[in-house]
């Protein structure tokens, strides 16, 4: 199969406009023919389904959760980015448009990023119609504020909580569909597979997390709406219960996997403090504002931070640009961080941290002033962690924060399997080798709000809208697959956790797979995968029955499938002999060790075919072609 | 400062929605002060994994405090002990070498126990279903600054709004009922004008649904409010009777 | 009028017809107890306060009337809230302990309703369904209250009572919707001060009765 992005021709700002108009219709009484399956309920999943179900169509929506509000787009603090220019500060379409493509370091779709920011005002304005409380200025009109180092307040906010506001704002939009009878709600339900036949997906197998039944869905499409695989590293900000599974299942079933080695450290979080810690606390990037970041100068010195005189201290990012500072973007500023770490200078019990300081902002604002600006996060900083930031320095570390790698689509947002649409963070399409502040909130909702409602029917025109049941043997035999994986795991009986195990996986992946990487340690460390996971299958020890509510056998699936997802990842970033954006492989640097791109060679998208069990997957190559923009070099001096 | 204590836990434990559970206890041993309480039992679960015992079955996903997944009411206290926290962010240092720390899952008869410490909160979404959105179709919003609203109330919806439908007000509640859930989402779309056009309708159906879910009645004890992770003020609850009475007696809506 | 029988038979509805009986059982507390400060002004000014009332004729059957009506609403839809409270919750927790928002007034509601119910009964059998032709008012009470059993069980009742009121009293504003941040504080210093009022002002007249008169 080539690897059509299927972008429509014509100039930039006509494409979508064009493209929606080349779209066939479906007919709003054939609508409610079809029935489409949404797995996942967060921004995206919560939102094409609402929107699914408004234009007719039936809609199942599934998630493993208990009720579709625990999505993890529920933590996104920051805010949502729109190019309203409603500040007057010259902001456009085009400007976000250019800002998203540069902080990707230039490895998206300029089509993709151009329709992203060209919706990306009808979802503030959708948002607001549902009741989002945004942010508003005394005149009852929106605020706004800078995010994420762009020169425009272009970000719209709920407090610190604007991601739970609008996964609130779209469950509800939902909601009022499970009332209408529109989508039927399957909760508690997880993807263990993907139904494929003739080269169409024709449905879904799910286990039921209570009862552990096997249930099919067939429907004339499946939307994979299931998140970042950030848990690969075992500690990362996601949730829980992230997981590549159903991504990574569809991508067994024949989707092809874009650029895995696109993974984002957010420099700005709470740092390990042992091993038994079971997640990442991230703590918002506008602390850097106000807050300088500072190691001591001299190796190894222990002296609490109060002691160490200003003479001796190494306020690395303000020395090493001057004008950007504490500001540089988050890959610039999480690599920084750990080469300060890597010499010895790293603070904490640990030495795996670096000084995130106020004392200055204190001194000059006023402690209300700052409290004003950061007083939530200050008191959760202190809930975690027991130290008082006003009066001692935070400590932070860069911890895995979000995967702009993730399922290929084309520009309708359809995978490499026909039917098979992949929206949110799951699909690959965006944010290239980075990703922005408060731009993952505008794609997952851009992709289902605006752009899967029609894209959908394109394809739709294409298949019979004849009844389709979960029958047949594509079902049944995926269905004994998903059970034996499911007895295999159960019979090992072996003498260590799931999570001894994904532990360990999480090690070896941020140690040789993380903030940067080295081709040596990438092909020692896909040989330690191949062992853990011979040793996984070989002394895992999973507890419980299969037809019972059994949390143990839940992570088991997931880590299973990390084992194998974190080798691709490997493959990926060993493929991509360059630095860009989340990707910084040592070998590829400038002489101030900088990120060096190679846009000759690596303006592409790397999209894998699955092979099988033990086989080296496919490589397809999708050429990135800029029209619009100059390929430049970041730089933040 | 970092330390090691000792717990004794009482668990319930029960196989499934019609088993008959019990408190079991379970230790908690080399616990550090700086784990979370969901991280101490993740030590007891991977003790008892090893152990050939199943671990104990109990909810979480964000551990921030912010997806409403986890909670279990903790000596008597739903989330434990610290105001404004949910479980998944008390941590260890607020109990001392020695203790013994009964852990009981939310109990109300709208939120049957499935296993051990979860229990089916599906209620909540059935209260959100029967009103607690407003109808506006993709695409038909008009301009976002066409409507302003005024700054306090916008700020008074997202009180509201912060709710993470975790249900402590509901366990917390002697009479286990949901007048803060729902009152937080009836005065969130209340309080804004876009909610304005269905808010008879909205606290008219959202009240039946409660009725009809078995929940309790208010007796404004202010428990919820004092367990409330969000601290939403049960001043909430006053403007959903507010609405209530508005709506029931004032509009035409039945 | 199912609309009116549904509003009002939703869980705020039965709320609402607690908080409107009992304020207006709040009225009459204080009116029976300005009534009742008579007292301190000697036999005369009791009885003929006394007398007063009685020459209302119609209109204090109205009331009384009204009174029981109101009564068996209160107690009626309170004994139904309790079964349905009660019921919200099959199994109790083992360990059950407050986080701060119950006080003893919330706490014992329905059980110091019951005893005020009780109280209520006990008193009209002493003070309303006597044959008070050959008796003045007055006489009955003091003679009552020469028992000190009486006079226990009457400061008893109203420390009840005022335990009743102190979370009544906000409890019912708060029901009515009528909670703002700028009066709810005065509302509950006007609850409690009330209840003490009730309490001080009821309790005191048995011992005044006993000790002093």
């Amino acid at each position: 199969m080539s690897l059509n992005a299927n972008i429509p021709l014509g100039p930039l700002t006509d494409k979508w406009d064009q493209h929606r108009f080349k779209l066939k219709l479906v007919n709003p009484a054939n609508k409610r023919k079809y029935d489409i399956l949404v797995v996942g309920t967060g921004l995206a999943g919560a939102s094409a389904a609402a929107s699914l179900a408004e234009l007719g169509y039936n809609v199942k929506a599934f998630t493993y959760h208990d009720s579709p509000r625990r999505a993890h787009s529920i933590a996104a603090q920051g805010g949502i980015n729109a190019a309203k220019n409603y500040t007057n500060e010259g902001d456009s379409i085009w400007r976000l448009f250019y800002d998203t493509i540069k902080g990707g370091d230039f490895r998206s779709r300029e089509a993709n990023v151009y329709r992203l920011a060209q919706v990306s005002n009808n979802i503030i304005d959708q948002c607001t119609a549902q009741g989002v409380p945004f942010a508003r200025e005394y005149g009852g009109l929106l605020a706004n504020r800078s995010f994420g180092g762009a020169q425009v307040s272009r970000t719209f906010y709920a407090r610190g909580q604007t991601g739970q506001q609008l996964l609130i704002g779209a469950y509800s939009a939902m909601m009022r569909q499970v009332a209408l009878g529109k989508v039927e709600l399957l909760t508690r339900r997880e993807m263990l597979d993907v139904v494929v036949s003739n080269g169409r997906a024709q449905g879904i197998v799910v286990r039921n997390m209570v009862t552990g039944e096997l249930e099919t869905y067939a429907g004339h499409a499946v939307l994979l709406c299931t998140g970042g695989y950030g848990n690969v590293f075992y500690l990362s900000t996601n949730a829980m219960n992230c997981n590549v599974t159903a991504t990574y299942r569809a991508y067994r079933r024949g989707a092809y996997f874009a650029n895995p080695c696109f993974t984002q450290i957010h420099p700005t979080c709470i740092p390990v403090h042992g091993t038994y810690q079971s997640k990442l606390t991230l703590m918002s990037e506008s602390l850097r504002n106000d807050g300088r970041v500072w190691v001591p100068k001299q190796a190894g010195d222990k002296r609490a931070p109060s002691e160490i005189p200003e003479s001796e201290r190494d306020y690395y990012l303000e020395r090493k640009y001057p004008s950007f500072g504490n500001l540089v973007p988050r890959d610039v500023a999480s690599r920084n961080a750990k080469e300060q770490c890597d010499m010895g200078k790293g603070v904490g019990e640990t030495g795996l941290a670096v000084y995130l300081d106020f004392r200055d902002a204190i001194q000059r604002d006023g402690r209300d002033t700052i409290e004003k600006k950061y007083g939530n996060l200050f008191q959760m900083y202190e809930k975690i962690t027991a130290d008082n930031p006003y009066e001692m320095p935070m400590m932070i570390y860069p911890a895995v924060h979000y995967t702009m790698g993730g399922l290929w689509v084309d520009y309708n947002l359809m995978s490499s399997v026909d039917g098979l649409f992949v929206l949110g963070e799951a699909n690959f399409s965006d944010h290239g080798a980075n990703r922005l502040g408060a731009s993952a909130l505008m794609q997952g909702l851009a992709d289902g709000y605006f752009v899967i409602p029609y894209t959908i029917g394109g394809y739709l025109n294409t298949v019979s809208w004849d009844p389709v049941t979960a029958e047949g043997p594509a079902f049944s035999q995926t269905v004994k697959e998903v059970d034996e994986k499911i007895q295999r795991l159960l019979s090992v009986n072996g003498t260590r956790t799931v999570d001894d195990f994904h532990r360990e996986l999480g090690l070896i992946m941020w140690d040789y797979c993380g903030m940067s990487r080295k081709d040596e340690g990438l092909e020692k460390a896909r040989g330690m995968i191949q062992d853990l996971r011979e040793e996984f299958w070989n002394d895992v020890r999973v507890p419980g029955a299969d037809r019972d509510l059994n949390q143990s056998l839940e992570k088991a699936g997931r880590v299973a499938d990390f084992l194998e997802f974190s080798e691709l990842m490997i493959i990926d970033a060993l493929q991509r002999r360059e630095s860009c954006g989340g990707h910084f492989n040592e070998g590829f640097q400038t002489e101030e060790n900088e990120a060096l791109r190679d846009d000759e060679n690596f303006s592409h998208v790397a999209a894998w075919e699955f092979a099988g069990d033990g086989a080296e997957p496919v490589f397809h190559k999708e050429p990135l072609v800029f029209e619009n923009v100059e390929l430049a070099t970041r730089s933040y001096k | 400062m970092t330390k090691t204590i000792n717990i004794t836990l009482k668990i319930w434990r029960q196989k499934g929605p019609e088993a008959k559970g019990r408190l079991e206890t379970a230790n908690a041993a080399n616990i550090s002060t700086d784990m979370s309480f969901l991280e101490m039992l993740d030590v007891v679960n991977e003790k008892l994994t090893v152990d050939g015992k199943e671990p104990i079955a109990f909810e979480s996903d964000c551990r921030e405090g912010i997806c409403g997944s986890c909670g279990c009411v903790v000596n008597g206290e739903a989330h434990g002990p610290e105001k404004g926290t949910s479980l998944c962010q008390l941590h260890m240092r607020h109990f001392n070498d020695g203790d013994t720390i009964v852990i009981e899952p939310w109990r109300a008869r709208a939120f049957p126990i499935i296993k051990d410490l979860i229990v089916d909160r599906a209620a909540l979404d059935d209260l959100i279903r029967a009103g607690g959105y407003i109808s506006v179709n993709t695409g038909s919003a008009p301009d976002a600054n066409t409507l302003p609203v005024p700054q306090r109330d916008a700020e008074l919806a997202f009180d509201a709004a912060a709710c993470i439908g975790c249900g402590a007000c509901i366990a917390a509640c002697p009479n286990a009922s949901a007048m803060l859930f729902v009152g937080a989402k009836v005065s969130h779309m209340a309080l804004l004008p876009q909610g304005r056009p269905e808010a008879a309708k909205r606290a008219l159906s959202m009240v039946g649904k409660m009725d009809d879910l078995a929940f309790g009645n208010c007796s404004n004890h202010k428990e919820c409010e004092a367990v409330c992770p969000k601290e939403i003020s049960i001043t909430n609850i006053a403007r959903l009777n507010r609405e209530y009475i508005k709506a029931g007696f004032g509009s035409a809506e039945k | 009028m199912n609309w009116l029988t549904q509003t009002l038979g939703s869980a705020i509805g039965k709320k609402l017809l607690m908080a409107i009986t009992g304020l207006s059982f709040i009225g009459f507390l204080a009116a029976h107890l300005a009534g009742n400060l008579t007292i301190y002004g000697g036999k005369d000014a009791f009885n003929s306060y006394a007398e007063h009332l009685h020459a209302l004729g119609p209109l204090l059957t109205v009331a009384e009337l009204g009174l029981l009506t109101f009564a068996l609403i209160h107690v009626l839809t309170g004994a139904l809230l309790f079964y349905q409270n009660w019921r919200a919750r099959p199994t109790r927790y083992a360990v059950d302990r407050s986080s701060g928002g119950r006080s003893i007034g919330s706490r014992t509601m329905p059980y110091t309703g019951v005893i005020i119910l009780a109280f209520v009964i006990f008193h009209l059998i002493n003070f309303s369904f006597v044959d008070k032709r050959h008796i003045t008012i007055f006489e009955l009470v003091a003679s009552a209250f020469q028992n000190p059993l009486y006079v226990v069980a009457y400061v008893a009742a109203m420390v009840v009572v005022a335990l009743h009121v102190s979370h009544g009293f906000w409890s019912l504003f708060q029901t009515l919707g009528a909670n703002h941040p700028k009066y709810m504080p005065a509302i509950t210093i006007i609850g409690l001060g009330l209840s003490l009022v009730f309490a001080i002002g009821f309790g005191f007249i048995p011992v005044y009765i006993l000790f002093i008169a």
